[in-house]
């Protein structure tokens, strides 16, 4: 090892020019340095500061639906219809629409003189581009499942540069609700691509933001990875609000990627952010509450969620982890369990009382969906006992556990996901219900991705699990029982049961009736038999309760996400935001 | 100073051995209308008269925010070795909440001794463990040199940068659904030991290649000692480090088992653990509204500062001049 | 001289690379062995299961590991590490960009860390019973033993409340502190036994005994000798905190490589995760670099035969 004078002096050079780049970054505030400082002050809209969770991977989010690209999605595209927070469809990019006498051919009208926010026009090309991206093999199946009827495409027609008619294969309820999911992208620019097969590679991260051309109230100014995202009020968007003045109000939306929570609501009580990436959680909201009476934020409650976790058994023929212990997929099994549940403690416990007791996966949150004359399994520990005695499950030895007929103990395991709070107390107070009925519960939690692979290859007893809905309509994965999120016995080719093929005939039903009363009458029987059924057990709906700054005016929140930013453009800010 | 540090110990090591006996409640008694709620006080004057020491029941007045009141209508006298345990009071007039309730309206203090015996064991086991490998190694790098030293040091390098989580994933997923208590202590104290002992080798190698250096290590060296002897020769001088390596290890591997609880392997509910309690505790409101959730904290940082002072020593100041 | 130096040079630089490879290919085959991969999600999300197969093919998934370990192999000997299938983008232009907001982050934090911790660690070594001393070892433990998530929202609480720290996103100050304060209190501790220690040595004694002042034995003579222990675990403590330290990283919002791993585990991008152990790696390496030359400019005798 040499110990030349002149290591010594390239580490005391190294040192210096160290020290001087930490000095320099600390006292400009780092490379990092927050751009929107230099608000414009003359006009009156003001910029919204909002923070968010996750990054995009991609401004298409048809070819990556997730949350943070459908947030992106929404901000800077546009669809030609939406649902608006009463459930009923309000013309976006399409301005009337009328269908034809049998449901099946709708003849729609774009807004005169919309365009995108390069300046071109939107025209009944870039719809049918649309479309057809959507149905396009490579560009993921979940949008393209959306225009799907019966497993045969929608077709859309153009009769000029602002009508077409779009026709379903065969009757459908949802009707044009179907394409609030749609954006309607620019066929300028994207076209070239799917043609070439690489619609992924065009509005990748890297993208040039100028790129992402969209119909939408903001355009996307500046990304800068794992840190801001930044949108300018698109001067082309159609949007006016009743007297005339064209929206959106704000002049943009400076967007700061936080991945934690907590961060986040500091970041709210300091007035540093106005909006967040969701709702907030039962814990906080006695904090939120002091913030909300020190006049810094005002909290909505947007009702019941609709996303109620499931407790599902592995109803699986032939599954391997309940050979020695047939119990476990008894259906007086699962209905003791449910009766065995005091929800109204969960409620009051791990939520404060900021939820309701849920019976089956539909809440009010749902609106004309919710029946509330099911059939429910009251908390009642002596028809627990007495629906486990019935299956042969008693207390042979004493020790407070049941056993079954040969002796061996109840005892069951249910797999959880680590890192939800409420979730995973949730699920602790129902292992403690449990016990004091003699029911042995081992709770597993397990990170994310270790979840799907013990799912797929079967190996567990019941899983406590929830999927993010993405709408209040009835979702064919779940209750067809072909459907991937058919918990309990996912992706059959054919129904194990009879009610289960029941209720794929129902589903079916309601989806091509077009009366929307007969639709909710159809699916009321399928909840009915899912109660009476019980394969899956669910606890409580949370309610969504969403904060935003006191600086926001016009914030609707609603249940579905993102709550506040979904209708971005009616948001405003008092004074202008000065 | 030394005999406080000692009483410290000696308090935790026997309140954590007989948790059961000083706790009013068992750790997974989940109290109903008790979430968050604050630590029981114990009052002396009842209006204008003395009592023997005395509670109220606390009564929720705010679910949503927190809010509890003493009910100040009747005194809850504290019943002392009944019902097996220290002190206690009757079922009907409310939990006893020393440290106050987590949010499911469990017993703090309850779960705090409890945990204590396994989470502090398996911190200590793992620290232990690390070190008595770390110590191995590391003189034997520093002893030998040449390609046993690279070859020891490469090995720790490389087990410093892997990245563990996955390690942990792989071992859990190859691991049976339900675990046993004793098979996930023993797992973690594994784990701690593997992913503890290169601090512990790197600065016990840098110790023993100076000591060797040292005047009576060449003399035991041509005396013909073997490596072995030589070895216990030279390891003493890394005492001093080790203490403090244990002082910095035990923190951080209690801090760990919070980590790979969440990866799956750490002690199911409804077994206390201190890793759990912490995680917990780490979000703004309990760290606003529901200060109480952080004792494991605090008692880590006294069990901390105790052992820090038994394992230092007294400190010889040889900086000033002696006659 | 030059020619030792580059020889020295060459020599760090050739382990350093083994190291980058054996632990970068290790990372490779222990995420692939994991549970889940870059499709797990898709399945999460209902995707159907010919879009998957179509994803997996294009991946490569379901090829031999060998022929997969390969295939990352020889992307690595071109410095290609591959895509990340979670971000979209090619992994070196990530963990560079991630690699340099650590870097400054990390940087700032050492510097705090080692002014701080190292010279406070050698006063409270050599004057155990003084009353600075006896603030400050209780102060340096409570720092030890706080979960470093409390420490950092802790902070930020207190950021927030007074208004003293920036909380905006460039600001490095505050995550600067909650990094480098823990790390200084670990230094401060080890530095001190080691202080302690140096202050029994028979030359010392000697010499205090021969009348040198107690200060100038302290700063010159002890201190030389405590730092070995020191710079022993230095290697590993810059390593560290050049691969990015998660808690601090995900409370303070600053885009470094903790996050990038823990981003990458959650969506099970193993290409995302070797990529971020070649950078744990190189980190490492560089700290190892940067521990052995301060231990030649500090302690000149140290014969050390590597």
């Amino acid at each position: 090892m040499p110990s030349s004078r002149l290591v010594r002096l390239a580490l005391v050079g190294l040192l210096l020019a160290v020290v001087g780049w930490i000095g320099w970054s600390a006292w400009s505030g780092g490379t990092t340095q927050d751009s929107g400082d230099a608000a414009d002050a003359r006009t009156s809209g003001g910029r919204l500061k909002a923070t968010y969770q996750t990054e995009p991977t991609n401004f298409l989010r048809l070819v990556a639906p997730t949350a943070a690209n459908q947030m992106v999605s929404l901000l800077t595209q546009s669809t030609l219809v939406r649902l608006n927070a009463a459930g009923e469809l309000e013309p976006r990019l399409a301005s009337t629409w009328t269908s034809s006498e049998d449901g099946l051919t709708w003849t729609m009208t774009l807004r005169p003189g919309a365009k995108f926010s390069d300046g071109s026009p939107v025209t009944t090309a870039d719809v049918a581009f649309s479309v057809r991206a959507a149905l396009a093999d490579k560009a993921g199946s979940a949008a393209a499942g959306d225009l799907r009827v019966g497993g045969q495409p929608v077709t859309v027609q153009a009769l000029d540069d602002a009508r077409f008619t779009l026709t379903f294969p065969s009757p459908h309820g949802a009707g044009i609700a179907i394409l609030e999911s749609l954006p309607i992208l620019p066929r300028h620019k994207l076209e070239a691509a799917l043609d070439a097969g690489n619609l992924a590679a065009v509005w990748v991260p890297s993208v040039a933001p100028s790129d992402v051309v969209g119909a939408g109230p903001f355009m996307l100014k500046d990304y800068v990875p794992g840190q801001r995202l930044v949108f300018d009020r698109n001067p082309h968007f159609y949007g006016r609000d009743d007297a005339g003045v064209a929206l959106p109000y704000l002049d943009g939306i400076d967007m700061t990627i936080v991945p934690e929570y907590n961060t986040e609501l500091l970041r709210l009580q300091a007035g540093e952010t106005d909006v967040i990436t969701d709702r907030l959680l039962a814990d906080d909201l006695a904090v939120m509450r002091q913030s909300e009476a020190a006049g810094r934020v005002q909290l909505t409650d947007a009702g019941p969620t609709l996303d109620v976790w499931t407790l599902w058994f592995n109803l699986k023929p032939g599954v391997t982890s309940a050979e020695g212990r047939p119990w476990l997929v008894a259906p007086e099994f699962r209905r003791a369990i449910s009766h065995a549940i005091n929800r109204q403690t969960i409620v009051d416990t791990v939520y404060l009382g900021q939820a309701i007791p849920a019976y089956g996966p539909v809440t009010p949150g749902h609106g004309a969906w919710y029946v509330p004359t099911l059939p429910i399994t009251e908390f009642d520990q002596g028809r627990a006992r007495t629906l486990l005695t019935s299956i042969g499950l008693t207390d042979r030895d004493g020790d407070g556990v049941l056993d079954d007929e040969s002796g061996k103990p109840v005892r069951f395991s249910i797999i959880t996901r680590s890192g939800q709070p409420d979730r995973e107390k949730t699920i602790t107070v129902v292992q403690e219900q449990l016990r004091q009925v003699g029911i042995a519960v081992d709770l597993v939690p397990l990170a994310a991705p270790e979840i799907p692979s013990r799912y797929a290859a079967g190996e567990f007893d019941a899983i406590y699990f929830g999927a993010r809905q993405t709408s209040r309509e009835p979702g064919a994965g779940f209750w067809r029982s072909s459907g991937p999120f058919h918990f309990w016995n996912p992706g059959q080719l054919t129904p194990a049961t009879p009610w289960e093929e029941r209720i794929d005939m129902l589903f079916q039903q309601q989806a091509a009736t077009m009366n929307p009363a007969e639709r909710h009458r159809i699916f009321a029987e399928a909840q009915q038999i899912l109660a009476e059924q019980l394969p899956a057990l669910w606890l409580v709906a949370p309610r969504v309760i969403v904060p935003v700054s006191r600086r926001v005016r016009g914030a609707t929140p609603i249940v579905l996400f993102p709550p506040v930013l979904w209708n971005a453009e009616r948001l405003s800010l008092v004074d202008g935001g000065r | 100073m030394q005999r406080l540090a000692w009483a410290i110990v000696g308090l935790m090591t026997c309140g954590a051995l007989a948790a059961p006996g000083i706790s009013p409640h068992a750790p997974h008694e989940q109290f109903s209308d008790r979430s968050y709620a604050p630590p029981t006080r114990v009052h002396l004057r009842h209006g204008d008269t003395w009592h023997a020491p005395f509670v109220y029941r606390q009564v929720l007045v705010d679910r949503v925010n927190r809010q509890f009141a003493d009910d100040t209508s009747h005194r809850v006298p504290l019943r002392w070795f009944r019902g097996g345990t220290l002190v206690s009071v009757n079922a009907e007039d409310g939990p006893l909440l020393w440290l106050g309730a987590d949010g499911l309206g469990r017993d703090v203090w309850s779960r705090l001794w409890h945990g204590a015996r396994l989470s502090l064991g398996v911190a200590f086991a793992g620290a232990i463990g690390a070190l008595l490998v770390g110590t191995l190694l590391g003189a034997m790098a520093g002893a030998a040199r040449g390609l046993t030293d690279t070859g020891i040091t490469a090995v720790a390098d490389f087990v410093v940068v892997l990245p563990a989580v996955y390690l942990v994933l792989v071992l859990r997923s190859a691991m049976p659904l339900v675990l046993d208590t004793p098979v996930i202590f023993l797992v973690l104290t594994l784990l701690f030991a593997l992913a503890g002992w290169p601090h512990v080798a790197r600065g016990v190698r840098a110790i023993v290649a100076t000591e060797r250096q040292r005047d009576y290590a060449e003399a035991a060296r041509a005396a013909g000692a073997g490596r072995l002897r030589l070895l216990g020769h030279l390891v003493p001088a890394s005492y001093g480090f080790l203490r403090t390596e244990l002082v910095l290890l035990v923190p951080a591997l209690l801090v760990a088992e919070s980590t790979i609880s969440f990866l799956g392997l750490g002690f199911p509910e409804p077994v206390p653990s201190w890793g759990l309690m912490l995680r917990a505790a780490s979000s703004v409101s309990a760290m606003q509204t529901a200060p109480w959730m952080l004792s494991p904290a605090v008692f880590l940082f006294v069990g901390v500062l105790a052992l820090q002072q038994l394992a230092g020593g007294a400190g010889v100041d040889t900086a000033t001049p002696r006659r | 001289m030059t020619g030792s130096l580059l020889s020295f040079l060459a020599r760090r630089t050739m382990a350093a690379l083994v190291l980058v490879v054996v632990v970068s290919t290790s990372a490779y085959v222990i995420a692939r062995l994991a549970p889940g991969d870059e499709t797990t999600a898709d399945f999460v999300a209902g995707v159907d299961a010919e879009t998957i197969a179509i994803k997996r093919e294009r991946l490569g998934l379901d090829d031999p590991l060998p022929v997969q370990v390969g295939r990352w192999f020889a992307g690595l000997i071109r410095l290609d590490l591959g895509e990340s299938s979670y971000f979209q983008r090619p992994v070196s232009a990530l963990v560079v960009e991630r690699g340099i907001n650590t870097a400054q982050l990390a940087a700032t934090a050492l510097v705090l860390a080692t002014l701080i911790g190292v010279p406070i660690g050698v006063f409270t070594g050599a004057y155990p019973r003084h009353i600075v001393s006896r603030m400050v070892v209780p102060l340096s433990l409570a720092l030890v033993a706080c979960p470093p998530l409390v420490a950092a929202l802790g902070l930020m609480l207190f950021a927030v409340s007074t208004g003293a720290l920036s909380i905006a996103p460039g600001a490095v100050v505050l995550p600067a502190i909650a990094l480098g304060l823990p790390v200084a209190a670990i230094l401060e501790r080890l530095q001190s036994q080691a202080t302690a220690d140096a202050m029994l040595a028979p030359d010392l004694v000697a010499a205090a005994a021969r009348g040198i002042p107690p200060s100038r034995l302290v700063w010159r003579h002890a201190a030389r000798q405590s730092l070995r222990p020191v710079l022993g675990v230095y290697g590993i403590v810059v390593g560290s905190l050049f691969s990015g330290s998660l808690a601090v990283e995900l409370v303070t919002s600053w885009p470094g490589l903790g996050r990038l791993l823990y981003d990458a585990v959650l969506a099970s991008d193993v290409t995302l995760v070797a990529g971020c152990a070649v950078a744990g790696a190189v980190c490492l390496a560089v700290g190892n670099l940067l521990t052995d030359v301060l231990r030649v400019m500090v302690d000149p005798r140290a014969a050390e035969s590597n």
